[in-house]
């Protein structure tokens, strides 16, 4: 019984090692397979927050550059050891997000939409303007490499096995919170607030948590970013990336754990080959929200399982027909 | 004519004399604060009158403001046709413009009975597809959008004003009369509220709720158009004007009381008077923060805004 459970999360893990491990010479590759990783990452956290607690954030890049920044500042002005600062930017982001979700989650869906464009935008202000604390357009640069027992991530390779296993981790833990009691209090808000009110959960209590959560796996994406770039600025922080984090969450399907994956590294891959072109990047986003809302709303996962589902009955009805005959 | 001038210019001495150039650089500032704050009310009037008559709420004004500034611009200035008829035909295309957005976008989404959060998303992403489209038009420069009036400046106690600043600040008066009184004195204003508290008591009564719902869409994008081409003389035309000011718009509506169309105005008025004193005042590299600041203080004390509008759970 139990084996039959670790199974199907085997398979997953056994193909991105071996995966991994045929890119492992190309460094190339291996950056496109990091921010993979970072994405996968950040879209789940945002999978936490909109697809199972049903709030939409569209501020995300907010968390992300409070990560990042926290965890550049720190390492570079003061010499905090990298896994000291990716704490402390933790405990910014939980603050930061705690002190955003306290009135979100009085709002209803189009008003906490605009509350968290506008909270995202403030976050671009301030790190473009405030240069005696971010160094403004100048960005920080510098940002030493994260190591692990005085091994320095330094090649693209080490960086890319913590990175897979931070995905791994962190995969982990939305499973263990989705399959909790806290996780179906997240679905029973989703699915109707006034009930789960009505059963007894604290609906704000629980909304301002998926919102703490959902900042943290963001925050965490955000420094790992830092360290693999070595160098932040605004630009990256700009409000498009949060659009780009929901793109990849509605593409990919929200509400499962394949969904934000597949959505992230589909897309992340997309954007890299589309490098050249960069200006058509954006409308790639606007198309691609467009198509996911009007003819996919599960998303590609939700494709995937249609399609199985179909192939499955079809069969079934073939093996009905033989066995008539 | 003349007369009137020479009284202005007295009195600006007199104030010159007197009150030093602090008076003078608060009035200069007080009208562009109404100039860019009715062009937010007009943007926010759109987004009440949307959501007054169909519930819903979109998040591209802004872009579509921008798309109908460059319209106006191309009649105008490249080929070169009157004013008025610029502006009634941009008014036109924005009109089509916005029921085909309600028509072939909104409605499939609506007749899926998929939440509001994916109308909200549909929007932000047609916004995104306008900006490109727009881009690949009419490219990335900014442009000046010519002088609608002959005369370059009109001398207000000493402050060189353009006069498309009237312009700016009448029409947004106007449109809020008018839309408010279209909305709750015609018949076919009650028919589109009716339309937005209840879709099907509004059918059963013999209402054609696509109809009024698509005309509002259309006339909420017309009203972006004019806004666009009213702000084109005062800050010119590119692609990126839209994108803040929508959003800024939007908060507009918000602080006001959404959905109500005095509200609308009022809250632009409030917006802009922030923005641009802060800007003045305070400091003007963190006037967006200042500005979405408000807006965040305004949703947490002040949910249904100063003039309490009237909000529908749906």
């Amino acid at each position: 019984m139990k084996l039959r459970k670790i199974f199907p999360a085997a398979i997953p893990v056994i193909v991105a090692v071996l995966f991994l491990a045929a890119i492992s010479n190309n460094a190339y590759y291996l950056t496109i397979f990091v921010f993979c990783g970072i994405y996968v990452i950040a879209v789940s956290g945002l999978d936490i927050l909109f697809g199972y607690s049903g709030q939409i954030s569209l501020g995300h890049a907010m968390f992300y550059a409070s990560g990042a920044y926290t965890s550049g500042i720190l390492t570079t002005k003061f010499g905090v050891n990298p896994w000291l600062a990716i704490l402390a930017g933790l405990l910014v982001t939980a603050l930061l997000s705690f002190i955003v979700a306290l009135p979100a989650s009085r709002l209803v869906h189009q008003f906490l939409a605009l509350l968290t464009i506008a909270a995202g935008n403030m976050m671009y202000v301030f790190l473009s303007k405030a240069t005696s604390i971010t160094n403004a357009m100048a960005g920080i640069r510098q940002i030493p490499d994260l190591s692990i027992f005085g091994y320095e991530l330094h090649s693209n390779l080490s960086f890319a096995i913590f990175t897979l296993l931070a995905v791994f981790l962190f995969l982990f833990i939305k499973l263990r919170l989705i399959n909790s009691s806290t996780g179906r209090a997240f679905m029973a808000i989703r699915e109707n607030t006034t009930a789960a009110g009505g059963m007894g959960i604290n609906v704000r209590k629980y909304k301002i948590m998926a919102f703490i959560i959902s900042a943290l796996f963001t925050s965490f994406a955000g420094s790992m970013y830092t360290h693999f770039v070595g160098y932040i600025s605004p630009e990256t922080f700009e409000s498009s990336l949060s659009t780009m984090l929901m793109t990849m969450l509605l593409f990919g399907g929200m509400g499962n754990t394949a969904g934000p994956i597949l959505g992230a590294v589909v897309i992340a891959v997309i954007n890299e080959s589309l490098q050249s072109f960069n200006t058509y990047k954006t409308l790639l986003y606007g198309i691609l929200i467009l198509v996911a809302v009007l003819f996919m709303p599960r998303g590609c996962y939700g494709l995937v399982t249609d399609l199985g589902i179909k192939i499955k009955t079809l069969s079934r009805k073939l093996v009905k027909k033989n066995v008539k005959n | 004519m003349e007369g009137e001038t020479e009284i202005a210019l007295f009195i600006y001495k007199y104030y010159k004399t007197t009150r030093g150039e602090f008076k003078d650089m608060l009035l200069s500032l007080t009208i562009s604060a109404i100039v860019i704050g009715s062009v937010y009310g007009l943007i926010a009037l759109g987004y009440s009158l949307i959501y007054s008559a169909s519930g819903l709420m979109t998040f591209c004004q802004g872009e579509i403001l921008m798309f109908g500034a460059f319209i106006g611009l191309t009649f105008f200035r490249y080929l070169e046709w009157p004013f008025l008829i610029a502006l009634l035909l941009t008014m036109l295309i924005m009109f089509v413009l916005g029921m085909l957005i309600e028509r072939l976008l909104i409605r499939p989404i609506l007749s899926r009975h998929a939440t509001d959060i994916y109308i909200v998303l549909a929007t932000i992403a047609l916004g995104i597809v306008i900006t490109n489209v727009a881009q690949q038009i009419w490219g990335t420069h900014a442009v000046q959008f010519p002088a609608i009036f002959g005369v370059d400046t009109i001398n207000i106690l000493g402050t060189m004003v353009q006069p498309e600043a009237f312009v700016c600040i009448f029409v947004g008066a106007f449109a809020m009369l008018g839309i408010h009184l279209f909305m709750n004195k015609m018949k076919f204003g009650t028919s589109m509220r009716a339309a937005a508290m209840s879709p099907m008591a509004a059918r059963s009564v013999g209402i054609n709720v696509d109809l009024t719902t698509g005309i509002t869409w259309g006339m909420s994008c017309a009203l972006a158009g004019v806004a666009g081409i009213l702000l084109g003389p005062v800050q010119g035309v590119s692609i990126s004007m839209g994108s803040t000011i929508g959003t800024k718009a939007f908060a507009a509506a918000v602080i006001g009381g959404y959905g109500n169309m005095y509200g609308a105005i009022i809250g632009g008025l409030i917006i802009g008077f922030t923005e641009t004193f802060s800007a003045a005042y305070i400091t003007s590299d963190y006037k967006d923060f200042i500005t979405y600041g408000l807006l965040a203080l305004c949703m947490v004390f002040l949910p249904r805004g100063i003039l309490k509008g009237d909000v529908y759970d749906r």
